[in-house]
């Protein structure tokens, strides 16, 4: 867990920075920690092992309710 | 629009990276057994004329990418949503090459690694690849791509003595129905996938190539996929070939006196490597597009973490893998590379018409 941290924080102090100092748009910022912190919330249940309904499961009950796929 | 170029060679090689990528370790074809030869002839022609769709679609509207076709034809509302489906998309089968690479690296190489750490590593260089930009990873795939047919080549030649021809027969044993599905797997897994290529198709310098190269590349994957399956056949025999996990490396092993196992890992760290760059550019180009985000690498790092997270996220082990991309895939990947791909078509092709009809 505490690996996933140092990584996740080496990415944004390597990111964040660099967007303050272009004076990026809020657009950026949003999208850019939207996408990180879902990363690291997903990162750190799996670390947990309580590993969450993985998007394959999800794809796969939605075809299965549809009858696509058996 | 980024003004980066690319030459029809580039292209040529990029697209035979893309769809060599997993290919070299998962293919689709194999579950019709020893007819597979004749599923990869039927997938290669149904994803000759999926790839002229797309190319057709990117000649009716030059200059655009995917996104921006999408909100040509459907409106801006539709359009978006559409758009951030494909990004899904793109996300999602750069994260399940992600994982093909890892299981197999961890499976076959290096065992003791844990599969984040080898996917990390390799997601690293790709991001440094793509935030280069469209032409770097152009030139890298001159560079590297020419390697795949020289190393299938190399392990062809060294099993040469050990050869069973009749392992193709009896065909059709299992019936006309398996090899049909099977070639509908090879035309989603591999071919269907290029739609990924309408988000590059812009930076072709010669658009009058775009249909010839798309042509000639779908030629050249399926020889070299046919040539690849009859070294295996030939040498493990119909049953083994169909049970073993990663056939090509089995393959591979039983050289007497020489590894070529490494070249297997080359192979897929080039096609795995293109693949990869060319979804994730796509999908960073794409989302900077929907939200007017003036250029795409301020996301790669971003998109490309979401991958390698979702990589391991997205299957519990590798038989979860196998079954997903044999029994889910095909049918998930019919809406983004038949019916939305078909109905931009019939769009432009309306589109094109409309202005000849108001002269008249």
């Amino acid at each position: 867990m505490v690996i996933i941290l140092a990584v996740f924080i080496i990415l944004a102090l390597y990111d964040l920075p660099r967007f303050i100092r272009k004076k990026e748009p809020v657009k950026v910022f949003v999208v850019y920690v939207f996408l990180m912190a879902a990363s690291l919330a997903v990162s750190l249940l799996l670390a947990a092992g309580k590993r969450p309904a993985s998007p394959a499961r999800w794809i796969e009950w939605i075809l299965k309710m549809i009858g696509v796929v058996k | 629009m980024e003004k980066a170029r690319i030459s029809s060679i580039q292209l040529f090689l990029l697209i035979i990276g893309f769809l060599y990528g997993s290919t070299v370790i998962i293919n689709p074809a194999l579950s019709a057994k020893n007819d597979a030869w004749l599923a990869i002839l039927l997938g290669g022609v149904g994803g000759a004329l999926l790839i002229g769709v797309y190319a057709s679609i990117a000649l009716l509207n030059p200059s655009k990418t995917l996104v921006e076709i999408l909100m040509d034809r459907f409106g801006k509302l539709i359009g978006n949503a559409v758009s951030i489906l494909y990004i899904w998309y793109f996300i999602h089968i750069a994260s399940l090459v992600f994982r093909n690479f890892g299981e197999f690296i961890t499976t076959m190489t290096f065992p003791e690694t844990p599969m984040a750490v080898v996917i990390g590593i390799f997601a690293v260089l790709l991001v440094y690849g793509i935030n280069s930009g469209i032409e770097v990873m152009g030139r890298t795939s001159e560079l590297f791509v020419p390697f795949i047919p020289v190393t299938a080549l190399i392990i062809s030649l060294s099993l040469i003595t050990t050869r069973d021809f009749t392992a193709f027969l009896p065909m059709l044993e299992n019936g006309m129905a398996l090899v049909l599905n099977a070639a509908f797997s090879f035309i989603t897994f591999p071919f269907g996938e290029t739609i990924a290529f309408l988000m590059l198709f812009p930076h072709l310098n010669k658009k009058e190539n775009l249909k010839k190269v798309a042509a000639l590349s779908v030629l050249f994957i399926v020889v070299l996929c046919l040539f690849i399956f009859i070294r295996n056949i030939s040498v493990l025999g119909s049953d083994l070939m169909y049970r073993a996990i990663f056939t090509p490396h089995l393959t591979s092993l039983l050289i007497p006196g020489l590894n070529v196992e490494p070249l297997i890992d080359i192979n897929l760290l080039i096609g795995g490597g293109t693949k990869i760059s060319v979804c994730i550019y796509a999908a960073a180009k794409a989302l900077s597009q929907v939200l007017g985000i003036s250029d795409y690498r301020k996301l790669t790092t971003a998109i490309t973490t979401f991958c390698v997270v979702l990589s391991i996220w997205v299957y519990e082990n590798v038989l979860e893998m196998f079954s997903w991309a044999e029994k889910v895939w095909p049918y998930y990947s019919i809406p983004f590379q038949m019916v939305i791909p078909l109905i931009l078509l019939f769009l432009s092709l309306k589109k094109r018409a409309e202005p000849s009809k108001s002269r008249e």
